[in-house]
């Protein structure tokens, strides 16, 4: 019992008190043990992007199993997931690609099958030999084709030009045209607050509204506002951020303290 | 399926087709694999479409570039994670065969074999997945706690708390302070001058004294608090309106900069 | 009389042109002066001392300026500082400083293989030299050492923070234990919170789930350990009510440790067996990608109710927008400034900064976290009182009380 809750609320204490400590300690010793501790935090968080993996994985299987609504687009996401770890872990030997695209469209069906093998477990040896098959084959292609190989070093598989291809054309379109439909929600944000018609949120969008405008050279008294803009940024602007970057670190001192003497529990879990 | 999305989907096919041989051949003299960079225009102009979509509501495109989006990612990171941290940073360090495997240099220290400590406290976070060792999970999870516990602890006391009150030690009353009779005799009253910035002064001190009252929370908002709680929460406001407008003209910039993709690399239209 | 002005003025010409002659003269025998210029004056009393409050590697080396520096012939240029293991020699140049200065830092690398490794524990020795602006002219001080560099046990620079810390676990252990005491103590209510179980009520009788979105943080960030303590909550209440949560996540470890909080949260209802596995998953590392998929989920599963607490940069807009659009109830906390106004816009509840780290006191109302934000309050208090000196002792120039804020690095 004491191993599963008290062990590690020392834990807690011992390296909270340790790195607490350890910003007074100029000392060599305590600055080599700091940049390790942190060394190791980063380490243990990509280890730990297995369970992540496992977790989307085993809920995307699950989804096709159960036939939860829009199980069809799980398996989007696994070839997704596949065709990305593939890329990330192959590269050209050479100049051409030989045969790469049928060993890359082969191992993808081996895959596929496997999914169906976990998803429909009623058929599952027909997917299973056929499944079997496709991997025999892409096994087959990636031993007697030297033209492209498997890259455990110096990460050739991020060099690999196709996954190079799916991060710019496939991946940065999505990502900047999400990023820019924030200007089409901010539009029907500000709208929303301007009905509200509550003295805080008017004040809010007073204050963005003039903001805003300060650069805009064709408004009537362009030059007064581009002042009380000013002003607006320098003054109160400045007096509300240094209020809630106060009370923002003493909730976090309080909080990391709580932590490191064990007030605050709810983390850890019981039991 | 039913027979409007059929012809849709027939319609975004078609078009898709289009302009993909259109590109293809618009690039014909410039690009070497013309059919591959057009088809790779095509389809990121149709993801992007597809992300825009959500705009109207949810559709199968938008459903489809999300669940290839979250896929493709989740592996991207993986794959990212493993040989810039896994094989750069951390196996050069820890065995010389292993670096000779992975072909990367090895990296020499005298203390690297602690370096097996954070693979063992990943090892234990990945024993969550069995359903009995569940609870040794909680040491690794309780070693990152608690050191980054601490290392804000120190870092926000020193950085929200002591550094913000040396702020606040701004001249009241000008910048020598020599009696009351010779401030009112030689204080000057233009705009610019002297008298703008004792007034900037004290209204950033009462905006940051009355900011800081809102968030008293063990004490009732009534009489002469509430009033300047009240003050308080105005002033906050007016901070996050400036910082609402200050962000929008970068979200703008953003859509401006998609639409300029759609106009100019996809149709061409303007150049 | 002309021709005996033009005559005087003629005379005058001469002797001003012979003397300007002269003195053109006189200027070849200046530089020649200069270039048998006498050495300055030696810098006196110097000293060579382990440099404080630093890891070791290092000595700093003082002096008194020259004589000859800004007084007397003023031919100092700049001073050379030369180091040596032995009194004897050989002295290696180990940098300049520029005349006027006193004091140089001589550091290095703690690492063996740096080129610019410095050992510590080593004596060393130093002498400095004041040079003119002819390099090879200049005079040597008296050898100053042995010095040997070594690593502070404690950096006095630091020492306000130390007394700040002090200062807070004494008030927050003050507080707690007065709470433990069964002391009684009042918060102001706080809307979001209260909104949080209407918001519960609301998504059973609707018989939607509930969204928990725990934000783009890391198991690392405090504001995420404040939003696992407010889930815990949310879920306990959830089990009670027979809800289903949803709960994506964004960081491995944030899913491990949401995990157990949630699946604890149903033991405490008395309902194990009603958790659900696949309640809390992870989606992706991906800032967007991320986004996305929530959105996705926004739009499908309908949840009564969207509970944002955490980290949240740039996406914040686009979940509390869809969620808005998608007719959710919607509470947010967090402590990312730059997101606060987007969450007020479009959220029916914010918890702005300090709140948010508040909510777990608010929530569970357990004396012990109440006590620690009455001790939170205090150190605004604090903020106040000493603010308030500060500008008083700022202007009546009373420096010594502003000096006492400074950190060193």
């Amino acid at each position: 019992m004491a191993m599963k809750r008290q062990i590690p609320f020392a834990l807690v204490f011992i390296f909270g008190i340790f790195m607490l400590f350890q910003y007074f300690v100029p000392h060599e010793s305590s600055e080599w043990v700091y940049e390790f501790l942190l060394d190791w935090i980063y380490i243990i968080g990509i280890l730990a992007l297995a369970l992540g993996i496992w977790s989307l994985f085993r809920v995307s299987v699950d989804k096709i199993k159960t036939k939860k609504p829009n199980w069809v687009y799980s398996y989007v996401t696994l070839m997704g997931l596949f065709i990305m770890t593939v890329f990330g872990f192959t590269a050209k030997t050479g100049d051409s690609w030989g045969l790469y695209p049928v060993f890359v469209i082969t191992f993808m069906l081996a895959l596929f099958m496997l999914i169906q093998v976990l998803a429909k477990p009623a058929s599952r040896n027909l997917y299973g030999l056929f499944g079997g098959a496709f991997l025999l084959a892409a096994v087959l292609i990636a031993i007697l084709d030297r033209t492209w190989g498997f890259y455990f070093m110096e990460a050739k598989g991020l060099q690999n030009s196709m996954f190079r291809i799916f991060f710019d054309d496939v991946m940065m379109p999505i990502l900047s045209t999400m990023f820019a439909l924030l200007a089409f929600f901010i539009a029907s944000a500000a709208y929303r607050a301007f009905r509200a018609r509550n003295l805080l949120a008017s004040l809010l969008l007073i204050a963005a509204l003039i903001v805003m405008l300060r650069f805009n050279p064709y408004l009537p008294y362009a030059a007064y506002v581009a002042k009380v803009s000013n002003w607006l940024m320098n003054v109160p602007n400045l007096a509300g951020q240094r209020a809630i970057v106060i009370g923002i670190g003493l909730g976090i001192v309080a909080t990391a303290l709580k932590v490191i003497l064990g007030i605050e529990r709810g983390y850890m879990g019981k039991g | 399926m039913k027979r409007t999305t059929f012809v849709v989907m027939a319609v975004v096919a078609v078009l898709f087709l289009l302009s993909w041989i259109f590109k293809a051949i618009a690039l014909k003299g410039t690009a070497e694999h013309y059919w591959i960079q057009g088809f790779l225009i095509t389809f990121a102009a149709f993801l992007t479409l597809a992300v825009l979509s959500f705009l109207y509501k949810d559709n199968p495109f938008y459903k489809f570039a999300e669940h290839l989006f979250v896929g493709m990612s989740a592996a991207f990171w993986m794959c990212l994670g493993f040989w810039t941290t896994i094989v750069q940073n951390l196996i050069p360090r820890l065995s010389s065969s292993l670096s000779g495997f992975f072909e990367v240099p090895t990296i020499p220290g005298d203390y690297n074999f602690f370096f097996y400590i954070p693979v063992l406290l990943g090892l234990l976070l990945l024993m969550r997945l069995s359903p009995k060792g569940g609870w040794i999970s909680r040491w690794p999870l309780a070693f990152i706690v608690g050191t980054t516990a601490g290392l804000n602890f120190i870092r926000y006391l020193r950085s929200d708390f002591i550094k913000q009150i040396s702020s606040t030690f701004v001249p009241l009353f000008g910048t020598d302070w020599q009696g009351a009779g010779h401030f009112f005799s030689h204080l000057d009253l233009s705009a610019t001058g002297q008298l703008a910035l004792i007034a900037a002064n004290w209204l950033i001190f009462v905006g940051v004294f009355t900011g800081l009252i809102y968030f008293f929370f063990s004490k009732e908002h009534t009489g002469w608090f509430g009033r300047a709680s009240r003050v308080g929460i105005w002033i906050l406001m007016i901070t996050f309106g400036a910082s609402f407008g200050y962000t929008v003209m970068g979200r703008v910039s953003l859509l401006v900069g998609r639409i300029t993709f759609l106009f100019k690399d996809w149709l061409s239209l303007i150049s | 009389m002309k021709v005996i002005l033009g005559i005087v003025f003629l005379a005058v010409l001469l002797t001003c042109s012979v003397a300007f002659a002269q003195t053109d003269a006189m200027t070849p025998a200046d530089s020649t002066a200069a270039d048998t210029l006498s050495p300055p004056a030696p810098p006196t009393d110097v000293k060579a001392v382990d440099t404080p409050n630093d890891h070791g590697h290092s000595i700093t080396v003082t002096w008194k300026l020259s004589t000859d520096d800004g007084g007397g012939a003023k031919s100092v240029s700049h001073y050379e500082i030369f180091r040596s293991a032995s009194p004897t020699g050989p002295f290696d140049s180990v940098g300049t400083a520029v005349a006027g200065q006193t004091i140089f830092v001589n550091g290095g690398d703690k690492e063996k293989q740096s080129e610019d490794y410095f050992p510590d524990d080593s004596n060393f020795y130093y002498r400095v030299d004041a040079v003119t602006m002819n390099d090879s002219v200049r005079s040597s001080s008296e050898i100053a050492g042995p010095a040997h560099a070594y690593g502070q046990w404690y950096n006095t620079g630091r020492t306000p923070v130390l007394v700040a810390v002090l200062l807070f676990m004494i008030l927050t252990i003050y507080f707690v234990s007065r709470a433990r005491k069964g002391q009684e103590l009042y918060v102001r209510p706080l809307g979001g919170i209260e909104a949080v179980d209407d918001a519960i009520g609301r998504a059973t009788e609707m018989g939607r789930p509930i969204l928990y979105v725990l934000g783009l943080g890391t198991a690392a960030d405090v504001a995420t350990i404040a939003a696992f303590t407010v889930l815990g909550r949310v879920a306990k209440r959830v089990a009670e009510y027979q809800t289903d949560i949803i709960v994506p996540t964004y960081d491995p470890i944030v899913m491990t440790v949401a995990q157990e909080v949630v699946q604890s949260a149903y033991l405490d209802a008395g309902r194990p067996d009603t958790y659900k596995e696949d309640s809390v998953f992870f989606v992706t590392q991906s800032q967007f990608a991320y986004v996305a998929a929530v959105n996705g989920i926004m739009l499908r599963e309908l949840p009564a109710t969207n509970v944002y607490m955490g980290k949240f940069y740039a996406e914040s807009l686009l979940l509390a927008e869809t969620g808005a659009v998608a007719g959710s109830i919607q509470i947010s906390g967090t402590d990312e400034i730059a997101q606060i106004p987007f969450f007020i816009v479009a959220c029916d509840y914010t918890l702005i900064g300090e709140e948010l780290y508040a909510a777990s006191a608010y929530l569970g109302r357990e004396p012990v976290l109440l006590g620690s934000l009455k001790a939170q309050d205090w150190g605004k208090a604090l903020v106040i009182i000493l603010a308030i000196a500060g500008i008083v002792a700022a202007n009546f120039g009373w420096t010594w009380f502003t000096h006492l804020f400074k950190v060193a690095n």
